[in-house]
């Protein structure tokens, strides 16, 4: 009994809030002011829906599934009121959440530095950027342009076509993909190889499990030796080893692309902005 | 592939639709960038995924690029929006729809308030019909122009 509590509280939780829902619903023993019924069937259905989810789950799988509608239902959301949002500034810090709940998403993927770089790129320079350009071109208020959306019918139509199509090849199809081995970092050469298991929970102990490399394919995407998968060191090793040059194009592209802004931006002796 | 992996994926390419239905749609031109960037995030989440599958760097190495790209898009895109705003004092992509062949039809304008408000700036390149060849432009003579008294 106790070990059931502790390991499902959110059974626990939904039942309650099931229970807290219907004698909210019920109707009192005195006649006195109805209480409202829409928050009654909003905790309803709240229990309702954690005690479903709940259902058969330990905590921590629990955890990472509650995570990730979070993240993946925040991403999505933000998605959607960005690309309806009138006003541009609301559309940028829509843009803004989406990409943290993005930086959720690659956290829940192991990609904790990639989070913060994303985190640190996007919503510290590209969105106040981004903002910035916004207020100095539009101070007189909402244009009519905002307002107005341009053949919408058949962009959405088209995109939800594509959408629906690659849901169905991702969810029809059975894609073998040969996964490598893992064995755990400090073990000896004579224990078993454990079949790698892509369980979602945070990696970040200071002792990854290294790859034997078993992988077929690319020769830049063997796993070599002891290289460690998803932290920064696995990460470094991979940038400035096996993907150097690009890491310099990278860099010089980074170069051009200043000059390029530099040159292309007006200048403010030609008129002010 | 797991259902883990699958729904992902499946946000991924949620996120990246999402950019292309406000890429097509919007008409302020900053939104179109900022849409092309959401699809940019699609992609990485798509990518991340892809290496978390076959448990190698590649995907995260390769987030990392497109991370460099978006950043280089974002700086470059800005500045020629600006330069575009400072030719048509507007944000609306509309108002460069002129810059289509004289032949094909343009898109259809909600407001004709709207059309024409690029007409007076005569700097605008303008293409060149293709296939048909063009008509020699009508010359004055030099006898007659103000070039001649000018030599």
């Amino acid at each position: 009994m106790m070990t059931w509590t502790q390991e499902h509280p959110m059974t626990i939780v939904g039942l309650v809030l099931w229970a807290v829902g219907i004698l909210w619903l019920m109707p009192g023993r005195r006649a006195s002011k109805p209480r409202p019924h829409k928050i009654g069937v909003l905790i309803v259905a709240l229990g309702l829906v954690t005690f479903c989810l709940s259902c058969g789950k330990t905590q921590s799988e629990l955890a990472d599934d509650v995570m990730f509608w979070v993240f993946a239902i925040g991403a999505l959301m933000s998605g959607v009121l960005m690309i309806t949002a009138r006003n541009p500034v609301y559309a940028a810090l829509w843009f803004a959440l989406a990409t943290l709940s993005t930086c959720g998403l690659f956290l829940l993927q192991h990609a904790p530095f990639l989070a913060a770089a994303t985190i640190i790129v996007y919503a510290g320079a590209v969105i106040v950027t981004f903002l910035f350009v916004i207020m100095l071109a539009q101070q007189s208020g909402a244009a009519g342009y905002d307002q107005r959306s341009s053949q919408s019918l058949l962009a959405t139509i088209s995109a939800f076509v594509l959408l629906g199509a690659i849901s169905l090849t991702l969810q029809s199809e059975k894609i073998d993909i040969v996964r490598p081995v893992v064995v755990a970092a400090d073990s000896s050469a004579d224990s078993a190889p454990i079949a790698g298991n892509m369980s979602l929970t945070f990696n970040l102990s200071p002792e990854p499990p290294v790859i034997v490399p078993v992988m077929p394919g690319n020769v830049m995407s063997k796993a070599k030796g002891k290289t460690p998968v998803g932290n920064l060191k696995g990460l470094g090793k991979s940038l400035f080893g096996d993907y150097l040059f690009a890491v310099e194009l990278a860099g010089t592209l980074l170069l051009v692309a200043s000059i390029g802004a530099i040159a292309i931006a007006p200048r403010r002796e030609q008129g002010a902005i | 592939m797991t259902p883990d992996e699958q729904r992902f994926l499946l946000v991924g390419a949620g996120l990246f639709v999402l950019g292309a239905i406000g890429f097509l749609t919007r008409r302020n031109l900053i939104l179109m960038v900022l849409s092309a960037e959401l699809m940019l995030h699609g992609v990485s989440l798509t990518l991340v995924t892809f290496g978390n599958m076959h448990q190698t760097n590649e995907g995260q190495a390769f987030t990392i690029f497109t991370l460099t790209v978006a950043a280089c898009e974002a700086g470059l895109a800005l500045s020629l929006v600006l330069s575009l705003y400072r030719k048509s004092h507007s944000l609306d992509i509309q108002l460069w729809s002129e810059l289509r062949e004289s032949d094909m039809s343009g898109p259809d304008f909600d407001s004709s308030a709207e059309r024409g408000k690029l007409s007076s700036y005569d700097d605008i390149p303008t293409l060149t019909p293709a296939g048909i060849a063009p008509k020699d432009p009508p010359r004055t003579t030099p006898s007659t122009g103000p070039t001649a008294t000018r030599v």
